[in-house]
């Protein structure tokens, strides 16, 4: 009997923690996500760490003589200046036609991401800290309460150091672009780069609808090549199910 | 004495003249320097949908699969990616490949444009036009890219179309007869038959209307 009251608790233990698990479960769901395309081109130089002078000339050169330039007869084909023009060869194939059917986004109206590209399409960034102020923005809705979540795509827990890329390394590595709301404040956090879950961008209560700007700040290392880089960052809407 | 040596002088003009008249046409041999030009041709032909494979991924988390639409055939017709949501990102594998051959020894150099911007039709938006700066770009093709790869703009051209929205190319005869610098896509700087294949990326603005969109992308191929 005794036993049989022991094993009916355990049930029952059991039983309350799988329906609060249960209700956890169904607190929130991702109601959908979108990604961010930052392009970024590191320009070629690395700031100087030295400065080398040129040689200075100590004593005069004993070995001076005249210098002898080698010259073809006739020194141009065409003379420089002349009213001539030569016409380069070129080709220009048939134009390859490109075609695509424009849908309305379903979840438009829960979230949105409202570019703010440069005029160059993408940015240029020198080695070492730049901060790009309002380089998008977020427009975030729902019905119920919701948070924003953010994460560097590609990213995992265990993929290590290595496995990242500029500008959003993997964890541990800390990530070299970081964001701020400066809606909220002037803090700016390194981009998660742990995998899907992500930090919490802002948060809405029931039926709030935001939109805030998003500060972009990079830092180059001097170790990263120049070139051409993108960072995806993926932004989920967490929804209080009803 | 004198008789004598006018005799035997004689007799030497005659054997000489004789011999002169007898003998074979002299030869002479030198040599000439001749310097020419071989004039530098440049042909060029671009394929769509150039490798089996081809058509549109991405569009992750809009809820649709992308697929490519019935214009797009092998080695042919329409770069076509089917529907797209807007606000997404799709990558249009092997989209197109040019090859050229040029004995310009200086190499060429190739420009990609549109012949203008992106045409909404069916419905037409308003305004009916959607920039194609910052929502069509080119990047080489390589089976590891996705939608997210970094890729390069294309841009609408300074020249003038021919033909309905460029069909028949673009006249850069006002512009000084060659595009522009930014839309260079490829160069080398050697002769040959050559090719390159590309990728195309599409990024959707959430400010997008609801339409069909096509363009002329544009290739002019000029010797260095």
């Amino acid at each position: 009997m005794r036993y049989r009251n022991l094993a009916g608790l355990l049930a029952l233990a059991v039983l309350a923690v799988l329906t609060f698990g249960s209700q956890a479960d169904a607190l929130t769901g991702l109601k959908t996500f979108k990604e961010v395309v930052i392009s970024i081109v590191v320009t070629p130089s690395p700031a100087p760490v030295g400065w080398l002078a040129p040689k200075k000339q100590g004593l005069p050169d004993p070995f001076v003589r005249n210098v002898q330039i080698a010259s073809a007869g006739a020194a141009w084909d065409v003379a420089p200046g002349a009213p001539v023009m030569i016409a380069q060869s070129s080709a220009q194939p048939t134009p390859v036609p490109v075609q695509f059917v424009a849908k309305p986004d379903p979840n438009a109206a829960f979230l949105r991401v409202i570019p703010h590209p440069p005029g160059a399409g993408f940015y240029t960034v020198p080695y070492g800290t730049t901060v790009l102020p309002c380089a998008f923005e977020i427009f975030t809705f729902y019905t119920n309460s919701y948070k924003l979540q953010d994460w560097g795509y590609n990213t995992t827990k265990t993929g290590g150091p290595n496995s990242g890329t500029f500008p959003i390394e993997n964890y541990p590595t800390v990530s070299d672009l970081s964001w701020a709301v400066p809606d909220f404040g002037p803090i700016f956090t390194p981009y998660w780069n742990q995998g899907p879950g992500g930090e919490t961008t802002w948060s809405g209560i029931k039926n709030q609808s935001q939109q805030h700007c998003i500060d972009l700040k990079i830092v180059v290392p001097n170790a990263q090549p120049a070139g051409s880089f993108t960072a995806t960052i993926q932004y989920n809407l967490y929804v209080t199910l009803p | 004495m004198r008789r004598r040596a006018a005799v035997i002088a004689a007799a030497t003009l005659i054997l000489t003249t004789a011999r002169i008249a007898h003998a074979a046409p002299a030869v002479t041999t030198g040599s000439a320097q001749l310097n020419y030009k071989v004039l530098p041709t440049v042909k060029a032909q671009v394929v769509p949908n150039y490798l089996s494979g081809f058509g549109p991924t991405g569009g992750l988390g809009s809820g649709l699969t992308p697929a490519a639409g019935p214009s797009a055939v092998l080695n042919g017709g329409t770069v076509d990616f089917g529907n797209v949501v807007v606000g997404y990102q799709y990558l249009y594998k092997y989209a197109a490949q040019v090859k050229v051959q040029t004995n310009d020894s200086a190499g060429f150099v190739v420009y990609g444009e549109g012949a203008t911007d992106l045409n909404g039709s069916a419905p037409v938006p308003s305004p009916a036009t959607y920039p194609i700066f910052s929502t069509l770009y080119w990047l080489p093709s390589n089976a590891s890219n996705s939608p997210f790869t970094p890729a390069t703009s294309f841009n609408k051209t300074n020249g003038n179309p021919i033909g309905a929205n460029g069909l028949n190319g673009i006249d850069y005869t006002p512009v000084g007869g060659t595009p522009s610098p930014i839309s260079v896509v490829w160069t080398s700087p050697t002769s040959g038959n050559l090719v390159q294949g590309f990728d195309y990326e599409l990024r959707l603005s959430g400010a997008m209307p609801a339409s069909q969109f096509n363009v002329y992308i544009v290739y002019t191929v000029i010797g260095n």
